[in-house]
């Protein structure tokens, strides 16, 4: 009789038992522009945040978290992960993990800027409003949690989101196409610098 | 594995009884059966054992060394293999090898390791009792095991341990839920229901939760001693009781506790978040069944006829005293034990109505030849198989013959053991929920102090990490002034890069909090945590815009004395500017944020780079325990995004004075902030002689002193002193 109201403990406490397994380490330095030693790298650190190898948005928030004290990460953590989670299943594998990683890290440049593209266009609709920017800029001054001086407010946001945007849309048509966002990107040599220095050594 | 490898010549031995009864001859045995370890199935087949030795040999026969955490596990490789779908057994494994050592490293804990390993080796997974059960799933799930393979000896422990441990977390999920929906301003009907859930949260909730037991006593004894006789009637004779003699009082007290009760149900009901569902509970039916029959009887004519009924409505209103049950915390638990019971208490009064149609049956038909038997029929024998079932034995209805005898001992018998069974588990479950509840009730009162001290320690290591991130950009800018380039860990410095972009993506600085600081912030992340991010951006905003409407915020008050002090200062500090030592340095950075901060000298932290201080401002206290009002440059890096950090640390200078107090500032900023070593128990003295070994030491290499602090604010004191 006791065993009754055991048996729903023991479903929840099973179901959450997912695990995946990448392919051959052969396979993904083919697919992937790490070399082995890289992908065992961040194989190894991948596994020790998240043992069942499904990266899901609430781990990844916390990961994130951790590189910024104080902060709060979620937002700017979401938006990252949606970009990352490619069949937006709610998880991410570490085959998708490593792919989008290589195309952030070795990619051309053209591939990271879709991919900056991709992460401002919060609504998935093909351009970038000015909306999709407050949320992306507000999400970056999260970032700074509340240990940052100047102390930052809202109207600081704004105003931020507002220069950014006017930068980008020049043809005040309100809001920035794929096409626009990739040419002002491309000639803008300051931007392109700082893309690179943004690599990292694993 | 190993242990089956050992068995195998006697297997092959064995197969020699096949050899007569062969159809064709044998294959020719493997060449070299040097500790053939393996094959899957049995050796049956020497064709499948051969090719997996000359084929797989290697991989057979070798060892593989798992480094865990430093401690070395060697094991077959086949081993390994018998379960591929784990991380051992599989190939990705090979994440993990690390082809200097040869050897596959895991940075894991290898006492629970050695579980794991066994595993492998034995087949039979065991729990160890004494690792936390999160940490042993963990693990698990890193080597990808199901917890299902646990052998039958630990299965159940672990079960119970996930089953706690899940429980608590649930709990501590709702308590923290509880906490972040605290600081929300609530409306008054909000609070008035958290102030009717929960005494503790006023003074008036606590009050009208005295006065509601109150009444709810008084009306319960009253109703109990309404039916105390009373001495004789005057008029008959007969005695009658005190509800009769004393009807106009029973009733006023009567009516008084009611009104109490209608207008408490009545505030309950406006107050209820979920108005359905508050009148659909239990406590609120009870509430309506306490106070009902005053009602009825009000309206209710006063006649002979329906009197009957009256006197029976007045019975419910013993119901009041299960309105107790919010008072106290052991009756909820029985409620909710006998409610996660019900399945045991089925059972129970399914099994004791078996066992008594049963026995009652068996005794009518017993007893049925005895001349005016009390056992009349089988619902009369009811009546005597539950008495004797119970362990009661009233003795007004007793057997007769042999045969009724004997049935009514073997019922008593299963009496006892039918209703002793299911007890048990109905008390541990009531032991196991009024724990539960004991603990929260516990925790609820260690939460907050604990969350305090979680927060403390949390800001103190990001503070940390901020003051190494400063630290190491000086270092950084120092060594690039110097020429030569230290080894620093590439991945320090990265993350350090990764914060510095950010800085200079949002123009912003990071900075140390004060401790007051630290007390009050650190909510923010978990704030917003799970939010859309236009949901966590107004958090974010209110945030600031809590800072921007308190600006005393960014001030750590400490002395009021100083704060006037501060104010006259900010008005002074255009005058004094100039007359400055660093004065040029200001004139050069005009566009930059001034703000008044506040510096407490020994255990400070919120400091910027430059640090103007204007000697006349630096009054000399013996005793400084005060805190000093400082004005701080802040950089605003809008004109110069990427302004190299060397112009904002020049520690090339010369050691004048001031700059040197400035340097010991910059080098007490770096400092843990929670040490709150007092300037005060340090003797003069002591910081004269120490004085000597701060100005041995090179500038660069200040900021790396930690522990020498007490004495750096001596010197500084000191330096301050004489610059007046």
């Amino acid at each position: 009789m006791p065993k009754t109201s055991n048996t729903d403990y023991d479903d929840d406490g099973l179901e959450t038992l997912k695990r995946y397994k990448p392919r051959s380490l052969d396979e993904l330095a083919s697919r992937t522009k790490f070399s082995k030693k890289e992908i065992q790298l961040i194989y190894q650190g991948f596994k020790q945040e998240c043992p069942s190898g499904i990266v899901n948005e609430e781990t990844f928030k916390h990961i994130y978290g951790q590189f910024f004290p104080f902060a709060d990460t979620s937002s700017y953590a979401r938006l990252v992960f949606a970009t990352f989670d490619l069949r937006s299943s709610g998880c991410v594998t570490f085959e998708d993990f490593l792919i989008c990683l290589s195309t952030l890290c070795r990619g051309s440049i053209e591939d990271r800027l879709r991919w900056i593209f991709t992460l401002y266009d919060t609504k998935k609709s093909g351009k970038i409003t000015k909306d999709d920017f407050h949320v992306i800029v507000c999400a970056v001054y999260a970032l700074l949690g509340n240990v940052a001086s100047p102390c930052c407010d809202l109207e600081t946001i704004r105003e931020h989101t507002t220069t950014v945007f006017q930068r980008f849309d020049k043809s005040h048509q309100g809001y920035i196409t794929m096409e626009d966002f990739m040419s002002f990107c491309l000639n803008d040599t300051n931007i392109i610098q700082s893309i690179d220095v943004l690599r990292t050594i694993v | 594995m190993a242990s089956v490898a050992a068995w195998l010549p006697f297997a092959r031995a064995a197969a020699i009884g096949w050899v007569p009864l062969a159809k064709h001859p044998l294959p020719p045995p493997p060449f070299r059966i040097s500790r053939p370890g393996v094959s899957p199935s049995s050796p049956s087949t020497s064709t499948t054992s051969a090719t997996t030795t000359s084929i797989g040999e290697r991989r057979c026969d070798e060892k593989i060394i798992i480094n865990v955490s430093g401690r070395r596990f060697e094991c077959w490789r086949s081993t390994l293999e018998k379960y591929p779908e784990s991380l051992l057994g599989s190939n990705e494994k090979e994440f993990f090898y690390d082809e200097d050592t040869r050897e596959f490293f895991f940075d894991r804990d290898p006492d629970v390791f050695r579980v794991i390993l066994n595993f492998y080796r034995t087949g039979k997974l065991h729990y160890p009792r004494h690792e936390c059960i999160a940490a042993y799933d963990e693990e698990l799930a890193f080597f990808g095991i199901l917890p299902d393979i646990i052998g039958d000896c630990c299965y159940e422990d672990y079960r119970d341990r996930k089953r706690e441990n899940t429980e608590r977390l649930i709990d501590d999920r709702l308590h923290e839920d509880d906490d972040k929906i605290q600081p929300k301003p609530l409306s008054s009907r909000e609070s008035m229901w958290r102030a009717f859930e929960n005494p503790n949260t006023s003074t008036m909730a606590s009050v009208f939760y005295y006065v509601t037991g109150f009444f709810i006593a008084v009306s319960v004894i009253a109703n109990v001693l309404d039916t105390v006789a009373c001495g004789p009637d005057p008029e008959t004779g007969y005695s009658r009781s005190c509800g009769e003699r004393f009807s106009r009082q029973f009733f006023c007290l009567d009516t008084a506790c009611v009104m109490i009760f209608t207008v408490e149900y009545f505030l309950r009901l406006y107050a209820a978040p979920d108005r359905l569902k508050f009148v659909r509970s239990v406590m609120s039916v009870i509430d309506v069944v306490a106070i009902m029959p005053y009602y009825i009887s009000l309206f209710m004519p006063h006649k002979g006829e329906v009197s009957g009924a009256f006197v029976t409505l007045r019975v419910f209103r013993v119901f009041r005293i299960f309105k107790f049950s919010r008072h106290s915390q052991g009756l909820r638990v029985l409620g909710y034990t006998l409610k996660s019971c019900a399945s045991e208490l089925g059972f129970l009064l399914f099994s004791l109505t078996m066992a008594i149609i049963i026995f009652a049956t068996v005794m009518y038909y017993a007893e049925k030849t005895v001349v005016s038997t009390k056992f009349t029929s089988i619902p009369a024998a009811f009546w005597y198989t539950i008495v004797t079932m119970t362990t009661l034995g009233y003795g007004d209805m007793v057997p007769k013959t042999w045969a009724g005898k004997l049935v009514g001992g073997v019922c008593s018998l299963s009496g006892v053991l039918v209703i002793a069974l299911p007890v048990p588990v109905i008390v541990s479950n009531f032991s196991r929920i009024y724990h539960q509840s004991q603990r929260a009730d516990k925790m609820k009162a260690q939460r907050k102090a604990r969350q305090t001290r979680i927060r403390l320690a949390r800001n103190a290591t990001s503070n940390a990490f901020v003051a190494a991130k400063r630290r190491h950009e000086q270092h950084f800018d120092d060594s690039n002034a110097s020429g030569d380039k230290n080894i620093v860990n590439p991945f320090e410095s990265q993350h350090h890069h990764l914060l510095r972009c950010l800085e200079l993506t949002t123009d912003r600085e990071f900075v140390e909090m004060g401790p007051d600081m630290l007390m009050n912030s650190g909510g923010g992340a978990s704030l917003a945590a799970g939010n859309s991010a236009m949901a966590g951006f107004t958090n974010f905003g209110s945030r600031s815009g809590r800072f921007l409407l308190h600006p005393r915020a960014w001030w750590c008050c400490k002395s009021r004395r100083r704060r006037k002090n501060s104010c006259k200062f900010n008005i002074e500090r255009k005058n004094t500017n100039n007359a400055n030592v660093s004065g040029d340095e200001i004139d050069a950075e005009i566009g930059d944020f001034q703000l008044p901060l506040t510096i407490n000298p020994y255990n400070s932290s919120t400091l910027s780079p430059n640090i103007i201080i204007p000697p006349q401002e630096m009054p000399y206290q013996g005793n400084s325990t005060s805190s000093l009002q400082y004005n701080v440059v802040l950089h605003s890096n809008a004109n110069e995004p990427l302004l190299p950090a060397t112009n904002r640390f020049d520690l090339n200078l010369p050691l004048g004075t001031v700059n040197r107090t400035q340097l010991n500032r910059k080098a007490n900023s770096l400092m843990a902030v929670y040490e709150h070593s007092s300037v005060n128990d340090t003797g003069k003295g002591e910081s004269a002689s120490k004085s000597d070994t701060y100005r041995a030491r090179s500038p660069s290499s200040v900021s790396d002193s930690t522990f020498r602090r007490t004495t750096h604010v001596q010197i500084i004191d000191k330096d301050t002193h004489e610059a007046v």
